[in-house]
This record gives structure tokens, C-alpha cells and sequence, in this order.
């Protein structure tokens, strides 16, 4: 349904040599620093839901989205890798 | 006659500094000059009133003016994808002036490539013995050439046989040609990676943020069979699958290889690819700028002293009354 919110979630801290990968992590920590865009992107999900024209999308919304995530991202995920 | 005057009065303030009036001159210079064409352009459509066609011209003029700019407005509509997501800015630990490639991470980055990567993409300007010294020790880089099989010859009797490789023998490629390439992936050809983070845009950043950033696409946006949804791509639809998952190479090191463990790692490693000179260069960089920095003081000194003769020379009038 909603692509953005169906993140995989086979990445939880289950046991102790369950692998985390750090950006997903990030990302999803960083999600309610980009409430609004994720807001802006839901509403213009909404407002295509009836379109069958297959004109109507919701990229520069999504892309608004995704580029204040991976600007929260990007200068702490090294510090997570080796 | 009033240009004139204008003119001299400017050129009184001038002197003075007077900023203000230069500024209200300035703005009066300028309403007289856009209003010469203006008038010009009346008098002239005056002149051409009767062959009647001027009108119909302008009438088509802006008819095209506006078909312009309403074609423009939809084709910007599609400009975010055409282009990809911008990337973010990483912060590779060879960035600074005087920082050196991560060796460790070069590494495990060919070694991400050799069982990722190598079975689509060639690296074609890289030999065995590149890595040695960079990746690997000699006897390493013998040992995994040794394992490839290479064409060679003509031996005596004129035929080509094949050997095991060796450290002057380039890293082998996947397919054979281009063709073939494209064949066996859709139509889409794997690119040569020895160069590619030279040959993107903010390469660096761009190779790591489309290998880590395959995602849903946006509602609205379908992708047909065979290809596959990642925003950084320019169009967004890219041919390449998502190959980077958890845990899909065991390092030797034993560092955990999650997605972003093993983007980094390739990335540096196809970094030093594209770049192997880049540490020599950094550090003859730094002490060359140093050097002629010291040079250029010098230089501005000497000159100075030079010129000092002259610049110093005094006029004396000498006037006999």
C-alpha cells in the first residue's frame, strides 16, 4: 500500500548475532526529524488514491522525503561502520 | 543638450563621492535609454501599420512564447526523476588533504567486488599486480591470479592455449564483448567499473547511495519487468538489481558485512580504482603548495625591491619667476 511505511523489519535486535545494518537504523531514528515531508507525502498519496490516468505520482514528495532523511543519515552512518 | 549636462555634473560628483546623486544620475541615464527603443518601436510599428502583417508576426510571436512556456512547466514536472535524487555527502575517511585511503577497506572492498560484482561488471584497466602493496602482499596477488585461466599465445606450433594468470594480467572480465553483455543482462550494459567513480557526477557519493538506496517506488510511479526502482538512478528505473544484502559476503577480517559495511568498503576500493595516484598526488600537492608559497613571498619581496627605485622617484618643478 504505502511503500514508505513498509519498511523490512528483519533487522531488529533479536539475538546476538543478528546483523543490524546501520543506515536502515539511521533511518529509521531519523524518521520524526522529517515528520513534515513524510506528511506532505502521505497527503499527495491520498489525493491520487482514485487516479487510474497513471499520470498523477508522488516522486517529488518522496524525493523531498528521502533527501532530508539521508541528510540526517549521511554524517553519523560511517561512525557506525568500520 | 541635457545628456551633456548630465554627463558633467557625474563627473563633478565623481569627485567629490558623492554615492546617492551618481546613483539618481545613474537611474535618470537609465529611463532615457529605455525609452529611446520604446519610442523607436512605436514609431516604427507607425511606419509598417499598412502592409498590416506586423500584427499578425506579433500575434504568432506570442502565441509561440506561450506554447514555450506551458511545454516548459510540463516537462519540469518530470525533471526530479529525469535527474535522480541528489546524493548526500559521505564522510569518506580519505577526504581531507592529507588523508590516505582506509588499505583495510580496500581490502574487503575487492573482495565485495570479486564475489558481487565481477560476475556482471569488468574492471578491465586494473592488473593483479595493482593491488599488491594496496590490497595484498605479492604472494596474495600471485595466488588469486593463479586461480584465473588467461588466453595466451600463439605458442610455436601458432595456436592460442590458455595458462594461469599472473600478476600482469588484468582482472578478468565477465563477458566477452559488449554484445554478449548486454545479452545476458536485458539489453543493459554493465559498465566498467575500473573508472567509475571518476565518471559520475560526485561519483563517490552517487555508487554508494544507488547501491544502498533501493527502495518502494512512490505511489503513482510503476516499474515494468525486468527493471528496478532506485531514486538516485537518473529515471529511476535501473536494470541492475539490488546486490548488496546483509551478510551476502563473510569477511575475512570478520567485520560484520551489512549493506552499508559492504557499500562503503566497495566504494573505497573503486575509489582507489579510479585513483590509485591520489596519496602520492595529495602529499606532492601539499608540499609543492608550501613550497611556492614560500617562492611567491619571495618573489613579491624581490620585485618590490626592485621597483622600489621607481616607485619611490619624486618630481620637482622648478619654476624660475
Amino acid at each position: 500500500m504505502n511503500g514508505l511505511l513498509s519498511l523490512n523489519r528483519k533487522h531488529i535486535f533479536l539475538a546476538d548475532d543478528e546483523v543490524v545494518d546501520p543506515k536502515k537504523y539511521l533511518e529509521e531514528s531519523c524518521n520524526p526529524k522529517c515528520v513534515k515531508p513524510l506528511l506532505e507525502y502521505q497527503a499527495c498519496v491520498k489525493r491520487i488514491q482514485g487516479d487510474d490516468s497513471g499520470h498523477k505520482h508522488c516522486t517529488g514528495q518522496y524525493f523531498d522525503y528521502w533527501q532530508c532523511i539521508d541528510k540526517c543519515v549521511a554524517p553519523k552512518l560511517f561512525t557506525k561502520l568500520k | 543638450m541635457i545628456l551633456e549636462l548630465t554627463w558633467s555634473t557625474k563627473a563633478s560628483n565623481q569627485m567629490v563621492g558623492g554615492g546617492v546623486i551618481q546613483q539618481i544620475l545613474r537611474r535618470k541615464l537609465q529611463s532615457q535609454s529605455v525609452a529611446t527603443p520604446v519610442l523607436s518601436w512605436f514609431s516604427s510599428k507607425k511606419a509598417h501599420v499598412d502592409a498590416g502583417s506586423s500584427g499578425v508576426r506579433a500575434f504568432a510571436l506570442l502565441g509561440a512564447g506561450v506554447t514555450g512556456l506551458l511545454s516548459f512547466s510540463t516537462v519540469a514536472s518530470a525533471d526530479e526523476a529525469e535527474h535522480g535524487l541528489a546524493c548526500p555527502d559521505y564522510p569518506w575517511p580519505h577526504d581531507g588533504i592529507l588523508s590516505s585511503y582506509d588499505h583495510a577497506s580496500i581490502r574487503r572492498g575487492h573482495q565485495v567486488y570479486q564475489q558481487v560484482c565481477a560476475s556482471c561488471h569488468s574492471m578491465s584497466l586494473i592488473s593483479y599486480r595493482d593491488l599488491v602493496g594496496v590490497a595484498y602482499t605479492e604472494e596474495e596477488a600471485k595466488a588469486m591470479a593463479a586461480e584465473i585461466e588467461v588466453v595466451d599465445g600463439p605458442n610455436d606450433e601458432g595456436e592460442m592455449f590458455t595458462r594461469p594468470g599472473k600478476l600482469s594480467d588484468r582482472l578478468p572480465q565477465p563477458y566477452a564483448n559488449e554484445s554478449a553483455a548486454r545479452f545476458a543482462n536485458g539489453g543493459a550494459y554493465p559498465p566498467d567499473l575500473s573508472l567509475i567513480t571518476k565518471a559520475r557526477h560526485n561519483g563517490q557519493n552517487y555508487v554508494f547511495a544507488l547501491l544502498t538506496g533501493y527502495r518502494d517506488p512512490p505511489a503513482g510511479i510503476s516499474i515494468r519487468e525486468g527493471l528496478h526502482y532506485n531514486p538516485y538512478f537518473p529515471g529511476g528505473a535501473i536494470a541492475m538489481p539490488k546486490m548488496l544484502n546483509d551478510e551476502a559476503v563473510e569477511y575475512e577480517d570478520g567485520v560484520p558485512a551489512t549493506e552499508a559495511q559492504m557499500g562503503k568498503d566497495v566504494v573505497s576500493f573503486l575509489s582507489w580504482a579510479a585513483e590509485p595516484e591520489m596519496e602520492e598526488r595529495k602529499l606532492m600537492g601539499f608540499k609543492w603548495i608550501f613550497l611556492l608559497s614560500l617562492a611567491l613571498l619571495q618573489a613579491a619581496y624581490y620585485r618590490r625591491l626592485k621597483w622600489s627605485v621607481l616607485k619611490s622617484r619624486k618630481l620637482v618643478l622648478d619654476v624660475v619667476n
